[in-house]
């Protein structure tokens, strides 16, 4: 056997055996991978649907087809039927964003044509959800006056989809925390293993031997990511099962994540190499994860936040990895980059790690 | 152990390490300077000092861990940072630097793996008999003693058959015991054929275990010999416990004697140093006739004490 392929396997094997000794790190480094992805789901559930009472003082029909509007205004409005001094209450101790007062007489005027004024009570604390009332409110009133084609509404959108399918936006978050959650546990191990190596030592072994420091290296982060692995199924099975969201090119996506937990770990190794610690390493890696997260197409495609945000997010892995997984797993298109190019994008950043790392680890003996 | 041309064409051995005019500095400091130094074939060379003197550095260069400013280092004949070399050394460092969840085997089948090692579990077990760890094969590394992880860490350096080790502090926090064991397995070591470069602290470790001795201090080399002419030069240090009217004139007798090497005051009296041919009886039935005394006691210098008595006669 070639003594690199030997030192390779040595130290992985070396690297395994130290894992299956560490079980308490093995068990949340599965825990990490999960967090990440209830995380993103519960900024999804928090930040899509704004509490709104509403008191219906009418109960006509009108009065419930206008009801149905409200409740299919796109992500939009969580409704919850109150009588006003309930509502009063709740705005008081800020658990609604609004209150909408349907009017008595409501379907009585509508029928016979007249405007009716619709009260509505707006906690303005965030201009965020505010916004959110004051969009969906007319997008609710449209959509009921053209079910009645009332002749008041000149103007009536008619929607033409560029994807055949639409995508909950909670599926959409998930999907592009797998991302991040390989990124921090591949990176964070990959640091902190070669960061170890620096703190007790051990290095200036793998330096004296007959290979270059890098092949050992490279045998134990490699280890790491079998643990990566493992803490990456039970991610993807919690958002198969939990969130029902069925990948629609498998194989592409088990390839992209496996790619990152690669690609990801030789970044991270790359990093413990440069700093030396373990400490300093592993925040630093966990807290460069998530503006890069942020600049990855995390919340919608990166391209819609403007041209330098956009540009920034090039250099970043995660843009690329989010790319392809968004494909992958939901069928979308988020970058206007291939998903062949976006590979070889990852690509280019392993090999800048590997190169970045051989600086390091040879710097270190001069 | 695999054997080396360790001749040149001429049939003449070389050395197992030669240092020529190598100097050491990092951006204006000299950590070394111009040092010189031959460790014969098969020999314990012991470089002797004191914190910072520039022992761990030579042994550094030597591996590889440092490149030198100036100068020239080869090792068995081959220039340093020849890929070669790095088969024919095993390194002990001043930290054991193993890998603390891994038992003593499969630390030692690590280091195996990376040097490609044929058979390497013959080779473990004998080594780990070799060092008197079979009791302690399967142990994690993590709940070993000092002396043992020591020992342990000097089976990683045997592990590819090296004809050299290197040793930076062989015995560093280990007990009296451990100590002696680690000793006794250099000596095998040696008589096996290899050649030993030890760093320590310890002059009593020198004498008892090098056939060689380089004294360093603040990166220079002071001298090179046997541990018996070391003691030969720094001899014994007789203690003197005495008041201070008897000081005056036992340092006024003494003063003239030319088995003395110096004379150092101390709180309860005098620190005398003797030359290696000087007998302490002779000086202390001096001291006695030209005045009281409280006390005596004979020992050998400390490693200060050596320094200052090198420094003063070189």
């Amino acid at each position: 056997m070639n003594v690199s392929l030997s030192a390779f396997l040595g130290a992985f094997r070396a690297g395994l055996l130290q894992l299956k000794r560490s079980p308490f790190l093995v068990t949340l480094t599965v825990v990490q991978a999960i967090t990440f992805i209830f995380l993103v789901h519960f900024f999804g559930m928090t930040g899509a649907f704004a509490p709104t009472a509403l008191i219906d003082n009418d109960k006509g029909y009108y009065a419930k087809t206008f009801i149905k509007s409200l409740e299919n205004a796109h992500h939009s409005f969580n409704l919850q039927f109150m009588d006003e001094t309930a509502a009063m209450k709740a705005v008081e101790q800020g658990k609604l964003v609004a209150v909408i007062t349907i009017p008595k007489g409501f379907s009585e005027n509508i029928a016979n044509g007249n405007t009716v004024p619709l009260k509505v009570i707006v906690d303005n604390i965030d201009t965020d959800m505010t916004a959110d009332i004051q969009r969906a409110l007319p997008s609710a009133i449209t959509a009921f006056a053209k079910e009645f084609h009332s002749p008041d509404i000149r103007v009536q959108t008619e929607e033409f989809d560029l994807i055949d399918h639409d995508t909950g936006y909670i599926p959409y978050l998930v999907t592009s925390a797998l991302a991040l959650s390989a990124l921090i546990i591949s990176g964070i191990l990959g640091a902190v293993t070669v960061a170890r190596e620096f703190e007790s030592k051990t290095v200036d072994l793998l330096t004296v031997s007959s290979v270059h420091p890098l092949i050992p290296l490279m045998g134990r982060v490699f280890a790491t990511n079998v643990v990566s692995v493992f803490a990456m199924f039970v991610a993807v099975g919690i958002v198969i099962l939990g969130h029902g969201v069925i990948p629609v090119h498998p194989v592409e996506m088990a390839s992209v994540l496996l790619v990152s937990i690669i690609i990801f770990g030789f970044i991270g190794a790359c990093l413990g190499a440069a700093m030396k610690r373990t400490l300093p390493v592993a925040s630093f890696m966990l807290g460069i994860s998530l503006p890069l997260y942020l600049f990855s197409g995390t919340y919608e495609p990166e391209r819609f936040d403007g041209n330098t945000i956009w540009t920034i997010a090039h250099f970043t892995p995660l843009y690329y990895a989010v790319g392809i997984l968004e494909h992958a797993t939901l069928d979308l298109r988020v970058t206007p980059e291939s998903v062949s190019f976006n590979f070889i994008a990852l690509f280019g950043w392993a090999i800048l790690s590997l190169a970045a790392m051989l600086y390091f680890v040879r710097r270190r003996t001069t | 152990m695999p054997t080396y041309d360790t001749q040149d064409r001429t049939g003449v051995v070389p050395p197992a390490i030669c240092f020529s005019h190598v100097s050491y500095r990092i951006k204006n400091k000299t950590i070394l300077n111009s040092i010189d130094l031959n460790i014969a074939q098969n020999s314990i060379a012991g470089l002797l000092g004191p914190n910072g003197a520039g022992k761990t550095t030579i042994l550094s260069l030597v591996t590889g861990l440092r490149n030198k400013t100036s100068g020239e280092i080869t090792v068995f004949g081959l220039p340093d940072g020849h890929r070669e070399i790095r088969q024919h050394f095993g390194v002990v460092l001043q930290e054991t630097a193993l890998y603390e969840e891994l038992t003593t085997y499969e630390n030692l089948d690590f280091a195996a793996s990376l040097y490609n090692v044929r058979n390497p579990k013959r080779k473990i077990h004998e080594i780990i008999e070799l060092l008197g760890l079979s009791d302690r094969a399967n142990d994690s590394v993590k709940i070993l003693s000092g002396g043992l992880r020591r020992r342990v860490a000097i089976g990683r350096a045997l592990v590819h058959d090296p004809q050299l080790l290197i040793i930076d502090e062989p015995t560093l926090g280990v007990d009296v015991e451990a100590r002696h064991a680690i000793w006794s397995h250099l000596r095998l070591l040696k008589s096996q054929g290899r050649t030993i470069l030890v760093a320590t602290n310890y002059l009593d470790e020198a004498q008892a275990l090098c056939d060689t001795v380089s004294v360093l201090r603040a990166g220079e080399l002071l001298i090179t010999t046997t541990p018996e002419a070391l003691l030969t030069r720094t001899g014994f240090c007789l203690d003197i416990q005495s008041e201070q009217s008897a000081i005056k004139s036992i340092t006024h007798v003494l003063g003239k004697h030319h088995g003395v090497l110096r004379i150092d005051r101390t709180p309860s009296g005098l620190s005398v140093f003797l030359s290696g041919e000087t007998v302490p009886d002779h000086i202390i039935r001096l001291v006695v006739q030209t005045a009281r005394i409280e006390g005596f006691r004979v020992r050998p210098p400390d490693l200060a004490e050596v320094f200052k008595t090198l420094e003063e006669r070189i």
